[in-house]
């Protein structure tokens, strides 16, 4: 087995089976590491909480709802500022976010009264949203209040009101992974099949794992609209509160991120007989098979051919354009989780860049085992990484740029290396072809940045260029290329608006006629 | 059919499954040898001419994912047009008896045994 044990984790030698590197003919039966297990103490994990993975991942993007925190002020940090989970009802659930600040005599004493008091603040200050979350906290849960009474009892007083509670303090589980297994069986407990939606097109689904990332969802349902599909519920990016009641009335479930949410997928399966189709949403080939594997599922196949020749007329040159100054450069792909397998091979197919790692932070071994397949030989995969072990890696592999969270990414900038917020995103949305070409530039951007190149001097023993003149990126990018490629005429750089999410918002779709009336029952 | 073809197509074939596709990598064994049983059977089905039944959203889907890859070889894999249907089923059997150790049989996965999702 191919492990690795970083020089700085010596002293905590349970590390070594969190790192492989795969060597030359070896597949998932001799490198694959340990992963989605308790972090070793010593250890200064990167990861969230099972709290975290619950509410600030899966329950937050749906955009009808007052998210409270049941705890301490500090748990609801992620906001407008960390979050970029947008909605088309002007980021209701990012602008806003509650807690019940719960203080040291509320363990003493309990803090369902003021639990309570903030249910009822939080709808008197805001009277036209009628569905809320209550998030359970480690501070909650030890103190077991009954959230659930608390909830039903002001229910019972308010009809019109619909409360959903998730009992997903921090400590249940290694990470956040476990509270997006929690919170999928929850919503799939406790409302699924609670509300009986209008059904508008013979061809409905439920876009699951999926959560409008600078507006991600909002570009896969111009295509899914497009194709006259129906998306009934999207969990949860974008998603109402009443579409995720309703989502046992799908015809299929379009998986995206199975990682935070292949469980509700699975248990929509048993329960309603829905079957489950997995996606990828990055990249024009993969994407391409994705659009047209839900087409056939309906029948409609030419539908979604259509787009993705539209598409790939108009974005192709554009991406090559970046991909011919991309070739080589050397990627480290340290996302949380599913990105590490949405991105490792196409990321290496399109825009031509290595990928020398990949990482994950709340991963398991599936997604591991996603990862290390899809990306090339040489390359370290490793599972919950702490933050020496990511600077030694740095130090190690010498990435042009790292595609990580905001935390490690500041990490990364001190030691020169530009990163790319593989959570959030630097300028997306990077789902869809011209998404995936704002990706391609976002990349092209982080490596050839002159003031990138200018902090890589160090002032205090360097020789400091000062009669080099301007620079440019292009100058940068184009300086080892060929005439054939840096004259090519058929490409071209990006050409799309500064945002393009206004645009689709504003959009009419034609109306396709039906076949068939479903009634709901 | 040389057995070295052979090996060097059940090669290609598996790298492709491993590189692109995503079916093959359900949470669980049981799960997975169902994907791999029904996704690569039918694959087989299509290159051999075969029907395929589709009688249930589910059989759709598996339908589906063999769409893609039995697209992929037949355009990558030009030996196939050659090969019998017997020769074609006994590459599948082989390509499906790789997967399966690749993915659940020899995998080293330890969540793959848990009873629950």
């Amino acid at each position: 087995m191919p492990y690795h044990l970083f020089k700085c984790s010596e002293c905590i030698p349970e590390r070594e089976k969190h790192a492989v590197i795969k060597g030359p003919g070896e597949d998932l039966t001799s490198a694959l590491p340990l992963g989605y297990l308790n972090t070793i103490p010593g250890s200064i994990s990167e990861r969230g909480c099972a709290y975290c993975g619950a509410k600030h991942v899966i329950g937050t993007p749906m955009k009808d709802v007052i998210h409270i925190s049941h705890g301490p002020v500090g748990c609801t940090y992620d906001t407008w500022q960390t979050k970029r989970y947008i909605s088309d009802n002007d980021n209701f659930q990012l602008k806003y976010t509650f807690a019940t600040d719960m203080k040291e005599k509320h363990i003493v004493f309990g803090a369902e009264a003021i639990l309570r008091k903030n249910i009822r603040e939080a709808f008197e200050a805001f009277p036209n949203i009628k569905r809320m979350t209550i998030y359970q906290t480690c501070a909650s849960a030890l103190i077991g209040d009954d959230i659930d009474a608390v909830a039903n009892e002001y229910m019972e007083e308010h009809p019109d009101v619909d409360i959903f509670v998730c009992n997903s303090p921090g400590f249940r589980g290694p990470s956040q992974s476990g509270g997006h297994h929690t919170i999928n069986i929850a919503w799939m407990n406790q409302k699924v099949g609670t509300v009986e939606p209008e059904i508008t097109s013979d061809y409905v689904i439920n876009y699951v794992g999926e959560y409008n990332i600078q507006g991600d969802q909002e570009v896969m349902q111009d295509y899914f609209k497009r194709m006259g599909i129906q998306i009934l519920s999207t969990f949860t990016g974008n998603g109402s509160y009443d579409g995720l009641r309703a989502m046992h009335r799908a015809h299929l479930n379009v998986l995206e991120c199975a990682r935070s949410a292949e469980y509700i997928c699975n248990e929509l399966r048993a329960r309603y007989n829905i079957p489950r189709l997995d996606i990828d949403g990055f990249g024009f080939e993969p994407l391409g098979n994705s659009l047209r594997k839900v087409g056939m599922f309906f029948g409609i196949e030419d539908r979604a051919q259509e787009i993705i020749d539209t598409e790939t007329a108009r974005w192709r040159p554009e991406l090559d354009w970046y991909a011919a100054r991309l070739k080589g450069k050397k990627v480290c792909l340290w996302p949380g989780g599913s990105k590490l397998w949405h991105w490792a091979h196409v990321i290496h197919e399109e825009m031509g860049v290595e990928v020398v790692s990949v990482y994950t932070k709340f991963g398991h071994q599936g997604d591991m085992e996603k990862g290390i397949s899809r990306c090339e030989e040489g390359a370290l995969a490793i599972d919950d990484p702490n933050e020496l072990e990511g600077l030694e890696a740095m130090e190690m592999l010498q990435p042009d740029v790292i595609f990580t969270g905001k935390r490690p990414g500041e990490v990364a900038k001190k030691i020169r290396v530009p990163y790319l917020n593989a959570h959030a995103y630097h300028n997306g949305p990077w789902k869809g072809f011209e998404g995936w070409v704002r990706f391609a530039r976002d990349i092209y951007d982080a490596i050839y940045s002159p003031v990138h190149q200018l902090s890589k001097l160090d002032i205090s023993k360097d020789e400091i260029p000062g009669n080099a003149g301007f620079v440019t990126k292009q100058m940068l990018s184009d300086a080892d290329l060929s005439d054939e490629i840096r004259n090519d005429p058929n490409l071209r750089e990006y050409t799309g608006k500064y945002s393009i999410i206004e645009d689709l918002q504003a959009k009419t779709y034609p109306e396709f006629p039906r076949s068939c009336h479903e009634v709901a029952v | 059919m040389a057995s070295v073809a052979t090996t060097d197509i059940v090669a290609y074939m598996e790298n492709y499954i491993m590189k692109n596709c995503l079916w093959q990598f359900h949470s669980r064994a049981w799960d997975r040898l169902r994907q791999n049983e029904k996704i690569i059977g039918i694959t087989s089905q299509l290159l051999c001419g075969e029907e395929v039944d589709l009688s249930t959203p589910e059989q759709k889907c598996y339908w589906i994912d063999s769409v893609i890859l039995a697209e992929n070889y037949k355009k990558n894999v030009p030996a196939l047009a050659d090969m019998s249907v017997e020769e074609i089923k006994d590459v599948m059997t082989q390509l499906k008896d790789r997967i399966d150790y690749l993915t659940v049989n020899g995998s080293l996965n330890l969540e793959l045994t848990d009873k629950h999702y």
